[in-house]
C-alpha cells in the first residue's frame, strides 16, 4: 500500500500537474450580452468600447450582430486625427474588425493620420503605451515602420524612467512587432514573472488584476524567442483567469480570453482535467467520465496518450483499490471514462494523461437501507422494559405515543451502513427539536429522550427520521407518527420578538357594589325624619311674626352670616380660611343673641 | 390638578449622503471575483474604498471623526486586521452609528469571531460548513456543502430582504451562525432547511453540532439601538459574481432555475445595512383633546385625546409617507400598561383615540415599528 503511494507521488512529480476547470461554451455565451450592450450604447467618450466588443465578438468566434453600420458611422464621425494613440489603434482596429472600410466602402485613415502616428514615434516625450499603441496602429493599417531600431531605443529609455508593469508591458507588445530591434526585451521577461504575485498557493496573478495580467501575459508569450513560464506557472496563471470567467464588462472579457488564447497557443497550454458532470458515480451509472482538454474545453493536438487511472485509494484507510487501469475514449474527443464499481465511499484517482497528471476526489454513493427501526416510551426509572413498535420503511405508526414526564422517547434503529446524518426531528408547528443518535457496541443507532427534561412544556410532536450521507445516494425523511406529550406546564404562547405584539387595553378600577335602591331610599328617608318631625312641630306651634323687634335684627344677619359661611365652606372654602371668617362673624352673633334675649328678659319682668 | 409638560424627542440620523464605504479584502481577487456586487454598489452611488484587511495604513477615523460611514469585511481568513484597525474601534464604530456588512467562511478568523459575538451572533468552529444532504446544488463537490436554500427561508421583512415570491431560490456555501431566538435586535435574515447542520464535512458526528435545521442561521442581521445596522453572513461566495450568475438546479433531479437569487437579495440586504432602505423620522407629533386644535396644559382622567403622528420612511434617495398599519403606541409606567395600534388616517398620518390616564409619573410613549424599519422612541415626560 505504501508502495503503491509512493509510485503516485513519484508519478506527480515526474508529470506536469492540470487545472481543475475550463471556458466553457456557456461561458462564453454568457460573454454575449455585456459585448452586445457595448456594441449598442454608443457615445462619444467611449470610442474603447466599440473596439473591446468588436474585438471580443471576434475573439469568441461569434458573428456581430446584424448590422455594424451604426457602430461604423459612430467611429467615422468621432474619429480624430487628435486622439491619443490608444484610442487611435482602438478605433482603427475596430474599423477593420468590423469591415467598416467595405460597408461604407472608405477607409477612415488618411495621409495625415500617419504622419500622426509617426510623429508620436518619433516625439521623445512619448511613453511606453504611446509607442505601442502608433506601432500597432501601424500595423493595423498596413503602413511599414520608419526606423525599427530607433523605436526600440527610444523604448529602452522609456523603461529605464518608468518600469512599472503596466509600461514593461506595453514595451512587450511594441517589441514583438519591431523585429529584430525587439530583442531587448527579452532581458525584461525574467524580472516580470518573478513579480507575479502568489494567491493561496495556487493562482499567480500581477498586481493591478485581469487588465495587467493580461497585458503582461500576452506581452510575454508575443514575444519571439522566449520562454517565460514553466508549466506550473502556466497552470497557475491559467487558474487565475478561470476564477475571472464571471467578469463582466467588454473590456475585461477582452483581457481575460486574450490571456486564455495566448496560453493556449503557447507551449506550456495547460491541459484541463475535470469531471465532465459530478464527482461523483452511483451503483446504477458506475462510469465516471473525466474531461481532457485545453482552457476552452477543446481537445487536445496531438491527442493525449495513454490516458491511464494510475491508482483509486479509498480516503478513509488509505486502501488502494485499483491500479494502472487504462481510460475507455468517450462519446466526444475530450471525454474518457474510467467504469469505477467500488463500495460506496470517497476515493483519491490519480489520472495521467500523457505528460500531465491530476489527482481527483470521486465519491461512489450507494443507498442506505433500514434494516430495522423500533420506537416506544420507557419509564424513567427504568423499573420496567420499554414498550417498543417495530417498523418497516414507509409505514407509519397507526396512533400516536402517549407519553408524559416519567416516560423516555427510544428509538433504535440499524443501518446498512454508518451515515454522517442520523437525526431525529420532533417538530411542532414552527418548533423543531432535532436530536442525533449514536452508534452502540452492537452497530446499532439509538436515541433516548428524556421526555421531561429535554421539552419545555405540553404538545404534539411529529416524529421524522433524516437520514444523510455525502455518499449516500437515497436521503430520506421519513415522518413516521406522532407523540403526544403532557406535561405539567402547558403552552405558552410565543412572544414573537419582532412584529406586532398583542395589544393592551387599559381597565379602570371597577365601581364599588352597592346596595339596591329600595335599601338606599328607605334609608334616606329614615335620615330625614328627624327633620320633617321638626317641620310639622313647627307647623303646629307656628311663627310668631309679633313679637319681631328692630333689635333682634342684628342676630338674625349673624345668624344668617354663619349659614352663608357653611355654604361657602361646602363650595370653596377650606376649614382654616371658614375657621378665620367663623370667629369674628360667631363673636357678633353671640353678642347679638346675648342683647336680645337680656332684651327679652326684661321685658318679662 | 398636575401640570403636563411633554419633552418629545425624535432620533434622527443623517441618510442624505450614501455613504462612503471601506471595504476590507483578503486579497485583490476577492475585488475581482466580487465585482458584480462592488459595482451594483457604486452605480447605487455608494463611494467604496478598497483596502487589503492587513494593510498597516488602515483607520476608520482621523482626528475623532469617521472617514467612512459603511464598512464592509469580505476577509474571512484575516487574523489580525492592519492600522489603528482591531475589534475594539469596529464595535465602537458601531456604537457610534456605522454599518457593518460582514462575510465569513468556514476558515472564519478569530478577529471576526469577536466581532461577531459583539454583536450578538456566534460563528460556528473553523472548518464548519453548512451542510445539507437532501438541498444541495447539483454543482455542489460532493460533500453537499453548496447548497439551495428556498426564499421561504428568508426573513418575513421586504424591506429588508426584498418581495420572497419575487426570489429565486439561493446558492449558499460557508459556515452557519449561532443566534440568539430571544434577542429582539437580532435578526435571522436567512436561515437553512430542518435537513441543514453545520458541522465539519466527512468527519463522523460525535458532538451535537452547534446549528441544527431551522435554528442554523445563514445570514444574521443587526439593528442596535442607535440605529447602527450589522449583517454578518457566514458565505463570502454568497455575494460572488459566480453565485449571481449561476443557474440553481436541487440534486439531479430537480428543477432548474436559470438564475439564483442571491443579486437580488445581497443587494437587497446591502441597501438595508447601509440604511438605504427602511430608515423612518417622525415628521410631526400631534395630540389635543377631541373637538379642539391645541394640546391642553393637562389633561385628566377619562378625557378622549387625539394623537397624530407622521411617520416618512427613506426609500429611493427620498423621504416618502410610510405607509403600514402596524404602528403601535404604547404607555409605559415600569411596564407597558396601554398598548394599541394606531390607526391610518390618510397616507401617513395615524391617530388614535384614547383616554387619557391620571397619576402617570413617567410616560414613554414608544412607537413600536415592524418590518424591522428604525426603532422611533417618542419620549414624553410628565412633571409633577
Amino acid at each position: 500500500m505504501i508502495f503503491h503511494t509512493f509510485i503516485f507521488a513519484g508519478l506527480l512529480l515526474t508529470t506536469q500537474a492540470s487545472i481543475s476547470d475550463y471556458i466553457s461554451k456557456s461561458d462564453i455565451q454568457k460573454f454575449v450580452p455585456s459585448l452586445e450592450s457595448a456594441l449598442e450604447s454608443l457615445n462619444a467618450e467611449d470610442l474603447p468600447n466599440v473596439y473591446y466588443a468588436a474585438k471580443g465578438f471576434t475573439l469568441i468566434n461569434e458573428p456581430l450582430p446584424k448590422s455594424t453600420t451604426d457602430a461604423c458611422k459612430h467611429l467615422e464621425k468621432h474619429f480624430n486625427n487628435d486622439l491619443a494613440s490608444e484610442v487611435l489603434y482602438q478605433v482603427l482596429s475596430a474599423w477593420s474588425l468590423m469591415n467598416c472600410a467595405k460597408t461604407l466602402n472608405k477607409p477612415l485613415h488618411t495621409e495625415s493620420t500617419v504622419k500622426m502616428l509617426k510623429a508620436v514615434l518619433e516625439n521623445l516625450e512619448s511613453n511606453s503605451a504611446d509607442i505601442r499603441y502608433a506601432v500597432h496602429a501601424m500595423n493595423v493599417i498596413s503602413q511599414p515602420l520608419p526606423n525599427p531600431a530607433k523605436i526600440g531605443q527610444q523604448l529602452q529609455t522609456k523603461l529605464k524612467e518608468d518600469d512599472s508593469l503596466p509600461s514593461v508591458g506595453q514595451a512587450l507588445h511594441a517589441a514583438s512587432l519591431l523585429g529584430n530591434a525587439g530583442t531587448f526585451a527579452i532581458q525584461y521577461v525574467e524580472d516580470v514573472v518573478v513579480q507575479a504575485d502568489e494567491v493561496d498557493g495556487r493562482m499567480l496573478q500581477w498586481e493591478g488584476g485581469l487588465t495587467v495580467t493580461s497585458l503582461l501575459l500576452t506581452g510575454l508569450l508575443t514575444l519571439p524567442n522566449s520562454k517565460p513560464f514553466t508549466q506550473v506557472q502556466a497552470d497557475k496563471f491559467a487558474t487565475y483567469l478561470l476564477t475571472r470567467k464571471t467578469v463582466q464588462n467588454a473590456k475585461g472579457i477582452v483581457s481575460l480570453i486574450e490571456a486564455a488564447h495566448a496560453l493556449s497557443a503557447s507551449d506550456v497550454s495547460p491541459v484541463s482535467i475535470t469531471f465532465v458532470e459530478s464527482a461523483q458515480v452511483t451503483n446504477l451509472k458506475p462510469d465516471l467520465k473525466i474531461r481532457i482538454s485545453n482552457m476552452f474545453g477543446e481537445p487536445l493536438k496531438p491527442a493525449p496518450a495513454p490516458v491511464i487511472a494510475q491508482s483509486a485509494t479509498r480516503t478513509t484507510d488509505d486502501v488502494v483499490v485499483l491500479s494502472k487501469q487504462p481510460l475507455n475514449v468517450g462519446s466526444t474527443p475530450t471525454e474518457f471514462v474510467l467504469p469505477l464499481r467500488l463500495d460506496p465511499g470517497q476515493y483519491r484517482v490519480g489520472i495521467t494523461a500523457g505528460a500531465h497528471s491530476a489527482a481527483l476526489m470521486v465519491r461512489v454513493l450507494g443507498p442506505v437501507n433500514i434494516q430495522w427501526l423500533e420506537v416506544g416510551l420507557g419509564d424513567t426509572d427504568g423499573t420496567s422494559a420499554p414498550r417498543l413498535t417495530k417498523l418497516q420503511h414507509p409505514s407509519t405508526l397507526t396512533s400516536p405515543l402517549q407519553a408524559d414526564s416519567s416516560h423516555h422517547l427510544i428509538l433504535r434503529f440499524s443501518l446498512s451502513r454508518p451515515v454522517q446524518q442520523p437525526f431525529l426531528r420532533l417538530s411542532s408547528g414552527k418548533r423543531e427539536i432535532v436530536f442525533v443518535a449514536e452508534l452502540d457496541s452492537s452497530k446499532a443507532y439509538k436515541i433516548d429522550v428524556n421526555l421531561a427534561t429535554e421539552l419545555s412544556h405540553s404538545a404534539h410532536f411529529e416524529m421524522e427520521l433524516i437520514l444523510g450521507d455525502s455518499i449516500m445516494s437515497n436521503p430520506l425523511r421519513w415522518a413516521f407518527g406522532n407523540i403526544e406529550v403532557l406535561l405539567s406546564t402547558a403552552e405558552q404562547e410565543q412572544q414573537p420578538g419582532h412584529g406586532p405584539r398583542p395589544e393592551i387595553k387599559h381597565m379602570f378600577r371597577p365601581a364599588e357594589k352597592r346596595p339596591p335602591q329600595v335599601v338606599s331610599m328607605l334609608f334616606t328617608a329614615l335620615a330625614a325624619m328627624p327633620l320633617l318631625l321638626l317641620l310639622i312641630l313647627w307647623l303646629q306651634l307656628g311663627i310668631n311674626f309679633k313679637n319681631f323687634s328692630f333689635a333682634a335684627l342684628p342676630f338674625h344677619v349673624g345668624l344668617g352670616g354663619i349659614f352663608a359661611l357653611f355654604t361657602c365652606f361646602w363650595l370653596r372654602l377650606d376649614m382654616f380660611a371658614t375657621c378665620a371668617w367663623l370667629i369674628p362673624i360667631g363673636g357678633f352673633t353671640f353678642l347679638a343673641g346675648h342683647h336680645i334675649l337680656s332684651k327679652l328678659a326684661k321685658q318679662k319682668k | 390638578m398636575i401640570p403636563l409638560i411633554f419633552l418629545i424627542s425624535f432620533i434622527f440620523s443623517s441618510a442624505y449622503a450614501l455613504g462612503n464605504t471601506l471595504v476590507l479584502l483578503d486579497n485583490q481577487v476577492i475585488k475581482e471575483t466580487h465585482s458584480i456586487f462592488f459595482k451594483s454598489l457604486q452605480d447605487r452611488g455608494y463611494q467604496l474604498t478598497y483596502k487589503i484587511a492587513d494593510d498597516s495604513s488602515l483607520h476608520l477615523s482621523k482626528y475623532g471623526e469617521y472617514l467612512y460611514d459603511n464598512l464592509i469585511i469580505f476577509a474571512p481568513s484575516v487574523e489580525e486586521f492592519g492600522g489603528s484597525l482591531n475589534v475594539d474601534s469596529i464595535t465602537q464604530f458601531i456604537d457610534e452609528g456605522g454599518n457593518v456588512l460582514v462575510a465569513g467562511s468556514s476558515v472564519t478568523g478569530d478577529v471576526l469571531r469577536e466581532l461577531a459575538s459583539e454583536c450578538g451572533f456566534e460563528v460556528d468552529e473553523e472548518g464548519a460548513y453548512v451542510i445539507d444532504h437532501l438541498n444541495y446544488d447539483i454543482s455542489d463537490n460532493g460533500q453537499h456543502t453548496k447548497i439551495v436554500v428556498p426564499s421561504d427561508n428568508l426573513i418575513e421583512a421586504p424591506i429588508i430582504v426584498g418581495e420572497k415570491n419575487e426570489i429565486a431560490s439561493l446558492l449558499y456555501h460557508g459556515t452557519g451562525i449561532l443566534a440568539d431566538p430571544e434577542n429582539p435586535l437580532v435578526l435571522p435574515l436567512l436561515t437553512a432547511d430542518s435537513t441543514a447542520y453545520s458541522y465539519i464535512p466527512e468527519q463522523p458526528i460525535k458532538e451535537y453540532p452547534h446549528a441544527v435545521g431551522k435554528n442554523t442561521v445563514l445570514i444574521a442581521g443587526l439593528q442596535a439601538r442607535n440605529n447602527a445596522r450589522v449583517v454578518f453572513s457566514g458565505s463570502l461566495d454568497f455575494f460572488s459574481d459566480d453565485y449571481f450568475t449561476s443557474a440553481v438546479q436541487k440534486g439531479e433531479n430537480g428543477v432548474k432555475v436559470p438564475l439564483s437569487g442571491n443579486k437580488k437579495v445581497s443587494l437587497s440586504i446591502a441597501d438595508w445595512v447601509f440604511k438605504q432602505q427602511g430608515q423612518l423620522r417622525v415628521r410631526s407629533v400631534k395630540h389635543h383633546k377631541e373637538g379642539e386644535k391645541v394640546p391642553p396644559q393637562a389633561y385628566t382622567i377619562m378625557e378622549q385625546i387625539v394623537y397624530t403622528i407622521e411617520v416618512d420612511i427613506w426609500e429611493s434617495r427620498e423621504w416618502k409617507p410610510f405607509n403600514t398599519d402596524d404602528i403601535q403606541l404604547e404607555f409605559v409606567r415600569i411596564d407597558p400598561f396601554v398598548r394599541t395600534t394606531l390607526t391610518r388616517k390618510f397616507l401617513a398620518n395615524t391617530k388614535l383615540d384614547l383616554k387619557s390616564q391620571t397619576f402617570m409619573v413617567f410616560i414613554n410613549l414608544m412607537l413600536i415599528m415592524t418590518g424591522w424599519a428604525t426603532h422611533i422612541y417618542t419620549v414624553a415626560r410628565k412633571c409633577l
